[in-house]
């Protein structure tokens, strides 16, 4: 774990000691915006903008940097370079190891980029974990309805699906978790795949569900940040995102097949009404994108999409304005085959993934004509009947996985 | 004193005689090592088909996606044929070098020693081709892939075109292995290669000036388009 801490960093870390609390922040070239955020550790990627310089000059004396129940007297600023592929993943696994060294109790981390981000964040996702032995607390906010469409569509929908709890933002950024559950990540040899990037955020869900550790959700407000991810392009997220979750469902195959039904998790925090940043969406652009991905990648998708399936986007993707509509069961089973077409590497794994973008930006581009109209509560029924047709479809994928594996490998299903 | 009609026909019979006593049992021979080989090699490629069939071989083929590809040539029905008569060919070559051998000529011992001499230059050129076909499909797929994904309307010929390009330039180094006219190739294929990269530098230059330069604009700028302030996550 030291071999990660440079050594003014262990420097430090041995003339803390031990520490309740440890809240990290990752960045990359977040100056305009870190500020807002409380700091105690920055795990920055080699920002070129002078993020770390901000960190330290951050408004707010030491009574104030944490707010959990009362002004806290010992509180220390880091702000350190991490090792390791470039990514948040990266970011994380330095703080990961800073709790473990620090015996932290509890461990939050909160993304460089929020707007919205009050002192009050830190106390709703550290204190279930302090105070009723919860390992894992994820955020619950309200974002606009176009906000957040790889979490509505696929990632929410799924993770509920197949772990068995219902966790609306499993991808949000910001996280509270026990000591023990970041020893128990610093424990995985994750570091050099796609983990260390986008997919740190599902990685951490998923395995604190499926290893059994206690996981509930806070209610954080809006989630205001600044549009884009510096240096991030759709196509390498979704495919960080997506493939982290597809590569999951191969790790923890035996933990999904037995789930039949999911389960709320607790809130904690009041839900109340926030006003939400207006956001403008290009559909005609997503609609050719998936008009021109179906056209051109025929030959790639019927290598991992069943003849009907095919069939079926095809027929509907050729329209255009208000009749472009994807049915939720096609896509549904297309990310289904797609995974299964991951596990089994029925090509390869990038051109799998890159291939999907065209259908995700064609779902999103349907949602986004559907619910032009709906208010934020129409919008969540509208992913709550998308879960549930990942519900219904879930046999499909069983019956997929253990066909294409007793199929490739000669062996019975798991 | 021997006769006019020895010397004219008993003669030259006996010579013919002589020959063919030594070149007849050499030319049976030849004929049975034909016989019994292509009968092996129809045995093989049966074999070879029943085999592949059981393996599913044509489904594994299938997913590489050689498939489509084999069956476009028209010469074989599937990978499976293709597979069995490539057997079958093999077990020909061999009985062809053996019938050769039998043949026990100077001429015949040279063919052998020249062709046994020139196999390692017909496996790296196939190797190198075959190669060729792996990489040439991946990077054509990348780019394919790519293309696509940033909506450039031309994604599948920048795909087909990286596909020829990386074909030819394996097809070069395989028949410079074969010693086929190496240096005339590599030369025309340099000046095609140079000629197609000087064209497109030019085209983009200057007849795409304007997407040039949105493009380079497109890389430096900070700020996001108008139609992309949502987060995907």
């Amino acid at each position: 774990m030291d071999e990660l801490f440079p050594s003014e960093l262990k420097a430090r870390l041995s003339q803390i000691g031990d520490a309740d609390i440890v809240v990290g922040i990752p960045s990359y070239n977040n100056a305009r915006t870190i500020g807002h955020v409380v700091v105690i550790v920055n795990s920055d990627g080699g920002s070129k903008d002078k993020t770390q310089d901000v960190v330290m000059r951050a408004e707010g004396g030491a009574d104030d940097l944490l707010l959990v129940s009362h002004p806290v007297h010992n509180s220390y600023r880091i702000s350190t370079p991490y090792h390791g592929i470039p990514g948040k993943g990266s970011a994380f696994r330095t703080i990961f190891a800073v709790a473990a060294k620090l015996n932290a109790k509890a461990c939050v981390v909160v993304d460089s980029d929020l707007r919205s981000i009050t002192p009050g964040w830190v106390e709703l996702l550290a204190k279930p974990v302090l105070e009723q032995d919860y390992d894992y607390i994820a955020p619950y906010y309200q974002r606009h309805k176009y906000d957040g469409t790889i979490t509505n569509g696929i990632i929410y929908p799924m993770t509920r699906t197949l772990y068995g709890k219902s966790v609306r933002q499993p991808i949000g950024g910001e996280f509270g978790f026990s000591g023990n559950l970041a020893k128990r990540y610093l424990e995985k040899d994750v570091w050099d795949t796609d983990v260390a990037r986008f997919g740190i955020d599902i990685w951490m869900t998923v395995t604190a569900i499926a290893e059994g550790f206690r996981v509930g959700q806070a209610y954080l407000g809006a989630k205001i940040h600044d549009a884009k991810d510096p240096g991030a392009d759709l196509t390498s997220m979704f495919r960080q995102v997506v493939g982290s979750f597809f590569s999951l469902m191969g790790s923890y195959e035996n933990v999904w097949k037995k789930v039949s039904a999911y389960e709320a998790i607790p809130m904690f925090g009041f839900p109340f009404e926030v006003g939400v940043e207006p956001l403008t969406v290009n559909t005609d652009r997503m609609i050719h994108a998936a008009q021109q991905g179906v056209a051109d990648l025929r030959e790639i998708y019927s290598s991992f999409l069943s003849p009907q399936v095919l069939v079926e986007l095809t027929n509907f993707v050729h329209r255009n304005g208000q009749g472009f509509h994807m049915p939720d069961q096609l896509w549904v089973r297309m990310i289904y085959e797609a995974a299964t077409a991951f596990r089994y590497r029925l090509l390869d794994r990038e051109h799998l993934l890159q291939s999907l973008v065209p259908l995700y930006l064609g779902r999103t581009a349907s949602f986004v004509l559907e619910v032009t109209e709906s208010n934020a509560t129409q919008v969540e029924e509208r992913i709550e009947r998308l879960g549930q047709v990942f519900e219904a479809e879930k046999p499909y994928l069983t019956q997929q996985w253990d066909a294409i594996g007793k199929e490739k490998f000669h062996a019975q299903p798991v | 004193m021997r006769s006019l009609f020895d010397r004219m026909l008993v003669d030259p019979f006996h010579r013919l005689a002589d020959q063919s006593a030594h070149v007849v049992p050499i030319l049976i021979m030849v004929m049975v090592t034909l016989l019994v080989g292509g009968f092996l090699a129809f045995v093989t490629r049966v074999l070879t088909y029943r085999l592949l069939q059981l393996a599913q071989f044509d489904r594994l083929v299938q997913r590489t996606g050689f498939s489509s590809m084999i069956e476009r040539t028209g010469v074989f029905r599937s990978p499976t044929d293709m597979g069995a008569r490539f057997m079958q060919a093999l077990v020909w070559l061999f009985t062809m070098l053996f019938a050769l051998s039998a043949a026990d000529t100077p001429a015949s011992a040279e063919l052998v020693r020249r062709f046994v001499d020139y196999i390692p230059n017909l496996i790296a050129a196939g190797l190198v081709l075959l190669l060729g076909v792996a990489v040439s499909r991946m990077i054509s797929r990348s780019a394919l892939l790519a293309a696509v994904n940033a909506q450039w309307p031309a994604a599948r010929l920048i795909a087909g075109g990286i596909r020829v390009l990386v074909m030819t330039l394996a097809i070069v180094i395989a028949l410079e292995q074969l010693h086929i006219g190496s240096l005339p190739l590599l030369v025309a294929f340099a000046i095609v290669f140079a000629g197609i990269v000087f064209a497109l530098a030019i085209a983009f230059g200057l007849g795409a000036r304007d997407m040039a330069r949105q493009w380079l604009e497109a890389k430096v700028r900070t700020s996001v388009a108008e139609e992309e302030v949502f987060r995907h996550l």
